[in-house]
């Protein structure tokens, strides 16, 4: 027994210095960090986990990321504008008849194996996606064959198309593979290709490449020093995965990661004042839209809205009416209450930081917000409260205006836009029951052409060409978020891909746009701004490269510029590993010791027991 | 001979409910709504093709008919051991490899938090039951009841903000520092800092249950006729607690054991959530909000398994511990 109780005074001892070690923890962990030879690593943080990096397979916002970094385009997006840039094509010209476009390629690139980037590289690339018709590269592929693309020098690439067109300038957002690896893999092993460190290394001609991938954890990007564009500054760029953004938000404040983006407006405000760190509002690069049901199978010219009918109220097909709900919604007042001030109202169909190509409506054309103006031209067309409910019926006295208003439960703002609009239109004797839906039945109901409203979003490309198809009447069953039908505009479609030259495509898209905006098969609620936020006290070289200009995003960017730039602030360079706190080794095998020594003396204790527990 | 039968009886009922559960684990995720494709079609980015579409179905096998098709292919490949490869979330890879990898983190926190919560949880109970009223009891009385009707997640996120927001002793997420490159014992250190909040919240969480359980359990015992009868053989106090009423109040603990396994596993995908701890818990959420089925099938098999295997051991302990369950 008294050997027992010397041992338990050992371990509250013991104890008693892992606790005073405890509140020294800072100072531990910062003097037990192990590595001498300082990586300068930048971290960021995302609540979007990975799935792939197969070129040909992304499709995530973290995967793209990570293949803007690992890989090159032929043409990049330039930095302010996002328009056509040099990149591994350095300059491109294209022949009279406009068949026939001819690429220099940069002699200074390199594979992160050591081979030589060539000419033959990238006329592999495209052939195989459209030989093999091989994910999302195909519709930046149009007009073309996998004979289309030839290499008759390693310096020169030439792409001969059907059609004279513009797609080769769009830019093609197609990442290069090296032909020397990918070659002899069929179609089905390019598909299932992925990331394997050792096995299937990531080999691209980018400013990084990733080589390390912990499955829904983390990955690590190693900076390519021999990257044509110049060596990064840093030496990894790490990304952690989190699975809400309050714990993201935390390690950005607790300095575990330095960067971070796509949180909420709450949270985003909740940073401000905190001490080094910066918070930057990016571009309005997507929008939010509610869609209208504008399958009418007597009158389209898609086969799918014909065959497959619609359940879509038949005032909807009225553009008199879609005009109505326009005018009744408050597009400000959703930017301030659901973005937290964080957006733009919503135009036209081609969001604002493509600045090239949004067209924005003038006075005359706006349709602004006005209940007087909604009901006068509801009143004008017919549509009267001939029972005196509140909600207008179908001229003559029909069915009355009810709408099914679809609301995703995948997001989280829905309930509330949802009330929002649904409060406006009553007031224009509209009537909506609303329904909250997952995406996938969502999908089903938007596939079938059963529903009336539904609210969803759309990340759009700089180039506005394939947010553009989606109102095509060949898309319907596709991509089209109505099923809306318009002959005029399917044929502007095509002469924007054939334009012979940027102000003749400046000049149709503007029209494209502007008849999406009269004819309102659906409504650009708001476009939302990209929140993020960084450590300024530790990186610098991020604020003075922003892609685009003058709004533009810090990280993550189309093409990668402060990948490049990105840099620890003082000589010393700072690495952010560990620096999130932690208790030492020391305190750590401390702790261990005393749970070790109290188990042992309560076995000890028992043994002692057994002589005196005969009774 | 009683025991035998008792014995294969269990075994028997256990076969069945597996063979239930391997039915409808396929189905169930069948009837959600949106298959893995259409859900992929509206991401950003993915610009693919009916056709495409199509053909990424047949990839996935989501092509032939649910029943018989699909569903006989499952039974035989689940009965072989092979549990298929994930779809979704890591293509290619087979679902029993991702699956061990994560199992492992997640076996350290769960083995660890449930022995502590357990260990902490009945000696508390113990203190508790003997002190009755004390000061002690009472204080860890209120904290019990709080804790125990406290959810993983909301607990979860009270312990992120106080050690990783407020003192910043431990980190927010992960499993490792991805950033550096630790060895032996810094390594070590590391994933002990990591694990550090998930196993307080789970240890915390559980740890209420088991001191009421074994509070109330220990003052009823303490009111049997035997307790008496020791004390008035003058047996020390010390003893009639230690040999006497902790070992016949520790019996309904046994069942809670076995049983609290199934939450304990419920637990560890809320709390492996909260921290973003890469171990099965969030391996199945990620699985689920994707759709990959095999990898979906392949954990909720696991944890159906873990489940009724616990039960069965549960039974037969509680026959070991108590001989009249046996013949009944």
């Amino acid at each position: 027994m008294r050997r027992a109780r010397r041992i338990a005074a050992l371990a509250v001892a013991f104890g008693v210095v892992a606790g005073v070690a405890l509140t020294n923890t800072a100072a531990f962990a910062q003097s037990a960090t192990p590595s001498a030879d300082e990586k300068v690593t930048f971290v960021s943080g995302t609540t979007n986990d990975m799935r792939t990096v197969n070129p040909f397979k992304a499709i995530e916002t973290p995967e793209y990321e990570v293949l803007s970094l690992n890989y090159d385009m032929l043409i990049n997006f330039a930095k302010d504008d996002l328009g056509p840039a040099p990149g591994l094509a350095t300059e491109w010209s294209q022949s009279e008849d406009g068949l026939t476009w001819t690429f220099t390629i940069r002699d200074d690139a390199f594979w992160q194996d050591g081979e030589q980037v060539n000419a033959d590289d990238i006329a592999f690339t495209f052939s195989r996606i459209v030989e093999f018709q091989l994910g999302s590269g195909l519709d930046y592929l149009p007009y073309s064959t996998p004979e289309s693309f030839t290499a008759p020098d390693d310096r020169t690439f030439v792409w001969t198309t059907e059609v004279p067109t513009i797609a080769p300038t769009i830019p093609p957002w197609i990442y290069i593979v090296p032909e020397h690896l990918w070659a002899d893999r069929d179609k089905d092993a390019m598909k299932k290709w992925n990331f394997e460190p050792g096995t299937n290394p990531s080999i691209g001609s980018g400013p990084f490449e990733l080589t390390e991938w912990t499955k829904g954890d983390s990955w690590t990007m190693t900076a390519n020093p021999d990257y044509w564009g110049g060596a990064p500054e840093i030496d990894e760029y790490v990304v952690r995965r989190f699975n809400n953004e309050e714990a993201m938000v935390t390690a950005l404040k607790s300095g575990e990661i330095d960067y971070l983006s796509a949180i909420g407006p709450d949270l985003f405000d909740s940073l401000e004042g905190q001490a080094g760190i910066t918070q930057w509002v990016g571009p309005a690069t997507g929008f939010v839209q509610m869609s209208m049901n504008s399958c009418d199978p007597e009158n389209t010219a898609s086969d799918f809205c014909a065959d497959t009918g619609s359940t879509g109220h038949p005032a909807l097909l009225d553009p008199v009416v879609r005009t109505a709900i326009a005018h009744a919604i408050d597009k400000d007042t959703l930017v301030e209450r659901i973005l937290g001030g964080y957006g733009e109202a919503g135009e036209t169909i081609v969001p604002p930081f493509a600045s090239q190509w949004h067209y924005s409506p003038t006075e005359d054309e706006a349709v602004t917000f006005d209940l007087a103006a909604a009901n006068a031209l509801l009143d004008d067309a017919g549509y009267a409260d001939t029972d005196g409910d509140g909600v207008r019926e179908m001229p003559g006295g029909g069915e009355p205006l009810d709408f099914r208003f679809i609301l995703r439960s995948e997001d989280e703002q829905a309930p509330d836009m949802g009330r929002f609009i649904s409060g406006w239109l009553t007031e224009i004797g509209i009537a909506t029951s609303s329904e909250v839906l997952t995406d996938g039945k969502l999908v089903n109901a938007w596939l079938d052409n059963d529903y009336d409203l539904y609210i969803w979003g759309w990340g759009p490309d700089p180039d506005p060409d394939f947010i553009l198809s989606t109102f095509t009447s060949n898309q319907c069953g596709s991509w089209s978020d109505t099923c809306y039908s318009n002959p005029e505009y399917d044929q502007l479609y095509t002469d924007q891909k054939t334009a012979s030259d940027t102000a003749d495509r400046q000049a149709i898209i503007n029209e494209m746009q502007q008849i999406i905006y009269r004819d309102v098969p659906e409504i650009v609620l708001f476009y939302d701004k990209s929140l993020e936020a960084y450590r300024s006290d530790e990186w610098t070289g991020l604020e003075d490269n922003i892609s685009p200009t003058p709004e533009g995003f810090l990280w993550g960017q189309y093409t990668a510029y402060t990948a490049l730039t990105v840099q620890p602030i003082g000589a010393g360079g700072t690495t952010s590993g560990g620096s999130g706190g932690g208790v030492s080794p020391v305190v750590w095998l401390g702790i261990l010791g005393a749970i070790v020594i109290v188990i042992a003396v309560v076995l000890l204790s028992r043994r002692g027991r057994s002589d005196e527990d005969a009774a | 001979m009683g025991t035998q039968r008792y014995l294969l009886g269990k075994i028997a009922q256990v076969l069945f409910t597996l063979f239930f559960i391997l039915t409808f684990n396929f189905f169930l995720f069948r009837i959600m709504p949106g298959d893995p494709v259409t859900l992929l079609v509206r991401s950003a980015g993915a610009e693919l093709t009916p056709e495409q579409q199509d053909e990424l179905r047949a990839d996935l096998g989501l092509d032939k008919p649910i029943f018989p098709d699909q569903y006989v292919d499952y039974m035989r490949d689940t009965l072989t051991g092979n549990f298929g490869v994930s779809t979704i979330i890591d293509p290619g890879r087979p679902v029993s490899e991702i699956f061990w990898e994560r199992m492992g983190r997640s076996f350290i926190l769960l083995f660890t938090s449930t022995v502590a919560s357990i260990a902490i949880g009945t000696l508390m109970g113990i203190y508790g039951g003997w002190r009755r009223g004390g000061r002690v009891d009472n204080g860890s009385m209120v904290g019990s009841m709080i804790l125990y009707s406290m959810p993983e997640y909301v607990l979860g996120i009270l312990l992120l903000l106080l050690f990783a927001n407020v003192f910043q002793i431990f980190p927010t997420a992960g499993y490792i520092d991805p950033v550096a490159d630790y060895t032996g014992l810094a390594y070590v250190a590391d994933y002990l800092n990591h694990m550090a909040l998930p196993f307080l919240t789970l240890t915390l969480a559980y740890l209420g249950e088991y001191y009421l359980l074994m509070r109330s359990s220990l003052l009823d015992v303490m009111g049997e006729e035997f307790i008496t009868l020791a004390r008035a053989k003058g047996v020390r106090e010390k003893y009639v607690l230690r040999r006497h009423a902790v070992r016949n109040a520790l019996l309904p603990t046994v069942t809670l054991i076995a049983l609290s396994f199934a939450f304990v596993l419920g637990g560890a995908i809320t709390v492996e959530l909260v921290f973003t701890y890469p171990g099965v818990g969030l391996l199945s959420y990620d699985a689920l909000v994707n759709r990959d089925f095999p990898v979906l099938q392949g954990t909720f098999l696991f944890f159906s398994v873990a489940v009724l295997l616990a039960n069965l051991i549960a039974d037969l302990t509680y026959g070991y511990l108590d001989p009249r369950v046996r013949t009944a």
